[in-house]
């Protein structure tokens, strides 16, 4: 069964690229990647890029600017799918950090005064799906090889890709390492989404919850466990602010309500 | 059952010879817990070692296998690459834990990947002193008399070894300087002495009588809830039971190609989407309903299907779970007592 | 030799082939497939009430129902929903292409024990699938059962599935067939308007002890027929039914179709009794 190959296209906004990295350096399954669709445009990997109209577009980064605003509108546009991958994309990333009531504008300003700006019109950092709509999620920073390979599968098998329906605490046990919760470290572990095989915990690190929260994330429990652990509520603020763009605050709602 | 004796300055040698059968498996420390791994260097065995992070079941089923590769022709098993292997210092605990799997995966329909497996696999089973988790006592399953080829049990200079499989007599003839056949009368008064020892040791009172009826009578109780409310569905008390061998099943692709393989991982009941069908509909939408579901399989179902709970009382889910949500406790409140989780 | 497979692997999917496939309505399609293999096409034995595991290679495995009868064998059918990932790769499946497929699985309607009573079979939505299969082996077995009646209803005739094939039904004297819609839009309809339970007033004259009924739709109208039944006095283990739950390997080993904590729906059920429903929690 002979498929007409899809059209592709990946684009990095505000970010570390590292997610298209992650890709790149997937070199056993670069081959067949770029023999499974028609890649028209891969910013950070070739310079021939097309802008064609597409079947998916995945992008990478957050929107910081009135022009990258257009150019992911544009991109919306001729895209029969878009997908977001990493955290920046999906949550808006550290740019986009939930900083409390302290607005952009003045934030802004602090840091760069008057300077002006001749090649863009910097807006605050958001995600994608600010500002246009987004038909699936792969988050992470960055992103798992493994995982993107099988979402990607799935989307050019125009089939609905499956991401785990569990936190990163399964994964964690899978790999056979101590609960760093029950050791009164802050791990955010219980609340994020697992794809990411548990890799910092698997290194004795805590959780900071680069995969964005899992679905049913049971925030008010794992407040009051990290609090008889000790933790002030601005420790595990600060915590979760790493990676909690505005996009993670809307779906864990009342967050800081709840503390 | 043919009992033996070996002496501890033995255990290497022997080992070593049974080696010979397969890869050796036993716990070793890892950054501070026990953990089953293939030995390199028979040194490297924890011979305290109480209860490893994950049970033996990660070698009869494991985390997430390949059931099969499909491809533009069909189907193709890929049951044949399965090594031989000797699991040595399973406790009791986990002896009955293997026990009920092995009656689980034959039930109905043979599952071949446990069996394959299972096949291939000696068991020498070696014993413990409890620890404050553990509730073996209360499980009935304190002393194994099936479901291994050896066990060892520590009688201070020397090992009292029990046969119970014609694989483990092979095993033991194998070694005829390393084992000493003439178990003596004072030998088995070591053993019962050391048995009165141990049950003296656990430090857990509960007492599972009449669960299938407590819970039954519970199924309305606001513990259910209240656990509910706590439970961070990570699934970690069924990652870590011995006796959970629920699954899910997922296809892989080879990228941009028609082949691939079908793998089967572990899933839990306590993960959203267990119960979950086509359409959006979840049989089991609330977490509460879902502890319910893993307690009444365990401590109530199980018993009438098999006349035992489907708990052997290893601790594991004491140890793991981070709310204190665990069989221990879940029947404490069920029976009605205050206990703080 | 040295790695034989000794135990015959229940997770390996044979391969069938799609023979015929059309729509009953926008979204149920029906399927009719056969073994590629002749002679276990001809062997396969089943009841009315069990299901098979369809594999998509890529996509995964689901549970369907199966809407044929055994009493016609070598042709097994589906009724199918497109309704999520697999059914959505199905329903891209050209006539003559090859699938997996296993089973049958689960336990099927008594047919033995029903036998020699009366048959009341009533259908809701979805629940025609099953329920086709016991109809049609009664009516191939008609001198084996006492009186027959069908009730079915749909939202509107267009949604009536085997619309065409229970009309016909309706000039048969050997069964009593009662069809309803909640609302005819094409004023052409020439069964009955309003919900499936004011027909059992024309259910007259069965001795509720000789009388089976089958009851197999949406879960809101379990509740509904099983009161109309239970005011026939017709016996609680004698009302019988077809449960839906996820299934990943329909031999009683994945879990997730687990009720009262140790029933496994795929090896006990899916059909099951009244009876079995007030007694165990959490069925319906």
């Amino acid at each position: 069964m002979e498929r007409k190959k899809l059209d592709i296209g990946l684009y990095g906004f505000t970010g570390c690229n590292g997610d298209q990295l992650v890709i790149i350096h997937s070199e056993d399954k670069l081959l067949d990647f770029f023999a499974s669709a028609n890649i028209r445009s891969f910013s950070l990997a070739k310079s021939d890029n097309e802008q064609t109209p597409l079947d998916i577009a995945f992008i990478e980064g957050s929107i910081s600017s009135q022009e990258q605003v257009e150019h992911v509108q544009e991109i919306r546009q001729r895209s029969a799918l878009l997908v977001a991958i990493g955290n920046c994309a999906c949550y808006g990333g550290i740019q986009a950090m939930e900083l409390g009531r302290e607005g952009w504008d003045r934030r802004f300003q602090s840091v760069y005064g008057e300077n002006f700006f001749e090649v863009r019109t910097p807006i605050e950092s958001k995600p994608i799906d600010a500002f246009v709509a987004v038909d699936f999620r792969l988050p992470g920073c960055p992103i798992d090889a493994d995982q993107f390979f099988a979402v990607y599968s799935s989307l050019i098998r125009k089939t609905k890709p499956q991401m785990p329906d569990y936190p990163v605490c399964a994964e964690c046990r899978w790999r056979e390492n101590e609960c760093l919760l029950l050791k009164g470290q802050l791990c955010l572990g219980p609340l994020i989404a697992g794809g990411c095989k548990a890799v910092c915990p698997s290194h004795n690190l805590p959780c900071v919850g680069c995969f964005g929260p899992v679905e049913e994330a049971n925030v008010s429990s794992e407040f009051a466990l990290l609090k008889e652990k000790g933790f002030t509520v601005e420790e595990i603020r600060r915590r979760l602010r790493i990676h909690s763009g505005s996009g993670v605050l809307k779906s864990l709602k009342n967050l800081f309500g709840e503390v | 059952m043919r009992a033996v004796k070996l002496k501890k300055s033995h255990l290497k040698g022997f080992l070593t010879c049974v080696g010979g059968w397969g890869e050796l498996w036993g716990p070793v420390k890892r950054n501070g817990r026990h953990v089953l791994e293939s030995i390199g260097d028979i040194k490297d065995i924890d011979l305290t070692a109480l209860r490893t992070t994950l049970p033996f079941k990660k070698l009869l089923f494991p985390p997430k296998f390949s059931m099969f590769r499909y491809d533009a022709n069909g189907f193709q098993d890929t049951l044949s690459a399965i090594p031989k292997r000797v699991i040595f210092g399973l406790h009791a605990c986990d002896i009955k834990a293997l026990c009920i799997l092995d009656e689980f995966f034959a039930k109905e329909y043979k599952d071949p990947y446990y069996y394959e497996r299972r096949n291939r696999t000696a068991i020498i089973g070696h014993s413990c002193i409890p620890d404050d988790k553990c509730f073996c006592n209360a499980t009935d399953n304190e002393t194994v008399t099936e479901g291994f080829d050896l066990f060892l049990s520590d009688l201070g200079d020397f090992y009292l070894v029990w046969v119970g499989s014609s694989l483990g007599d092979d095993m033991v003839r194998e070694c005829p300087k390393l084992i000493d056949t003439n178990v003596g009368h004072e030998d088995l008064k070591k053993y019962i002495q050391f048995q009165k020892h141990r049950s003296e040791q656990f430090k857990r009172q509960i007492d599972l009588t009449g669960m299938p009826d407590i819970v039954e009578l519970s199924m309305d109780s606001p513990v259910w809830e209240e656990e509910g409310e706590k439970c961070l569905s990570c699934g970690a008390c069924t990652i870590v039971c011995p006796t959970c061998p629920c699954y899910n099943v997922n296809d892989e692709n080879d990228l941009g190609k028609p082949s691939g393989e079908r793998m089967r991982q572990w899933d839990s009941c306590m993960f959203r989407e267990y119960s979950l069908v086509a359409g959006g509909h979840n049989f089991r939408e609330a977490r509460a309903e879902r502890l319910k579901l893993r307690f009444t399989h365990k401590l109530q179902s199980f018993v009438g299907k098999f006349g035992k709970p489907a708990c052997t009382g290893c601790g594991r889910c004491i140890d793991t779970c981070p709310v204190g949500i665990d069989i221990f406790t879940m029947v404490k409140k069920l029976q009605g007592e205050e206990v703080r989780s | 030799m040295s790695a034989a497979v000794e135990i015959q692997n229940p997770y390996l999917p044979e391969p069938y082939r799609l023979i015929r496939r059309y729509p009953l309505t926008d979204d149920v399609h029906f399927f009719q497939v056969r073994a590629v293999d002749m002679d276990r096409a001809l062997s396969l034995k089943y009841s009315p009430g069990q299901f098979m595991m369809v594999s998509i290679p890529g996509i995964g495995e689901a549970p369907f129902s199966i809407s044929s009868t055994p009493s016609r064998p070598g042709l097994i059918e589906f009724g199918i929903r497109r309704v999520g990932r697999i059914t959505d790769q199905i329903f891209k499946l050209k006539e003559n292409s090859v699938l997996g497929v296993r089973g049958p699985y689960g336990t099927g309607f008594p047919v033995d024990k029903m036998e020699g009573k009366n048959l009341v079979i009533v259908m809701g939505g979805l629940g025609a699938i099953p329920l086709r299969s016991l109809l049609q082996y009664a009516l191939d077995n008609r001198d084996r059962f006492a009186h027959l009646a069908l009730i079915y209803g749909a939202r509107t005739p267009g949604d009536m599935l085997f619309r065409k094939e229970f009309l016909s039904l309706m000039d048969r004297d050997d069964i009593q067939c009662l069809l309803t819609v909640d609302k005819d839009d094409t004023g052409k309809w020439p069964g009955h308007v309003g919900l499936p339970t004011v027909l059992f007033k024309h259910l007259t004259n069965l001795n509720p002890k000789d009388t089976n009924l089958v009851v197999v739709g949406p879960p809101v109208m379990y509740k509904f027929i099983v009161a109309e039944a239970l005011k026939l006095n017709i016996p609680k283990h004698q009302i019988l039914m077809s449960l839906e739950r996820r299934m990943k390997c329909g031999i009683g080993k994945c879990g997730h179709c687990i009720i009262g904590g140790y029933i496994y729906t795929c090896l006990e059920g899916p059909t099951f009794s009244y009876w079995d429903v007030t007694h165990m929690k959490g069925l319906i």
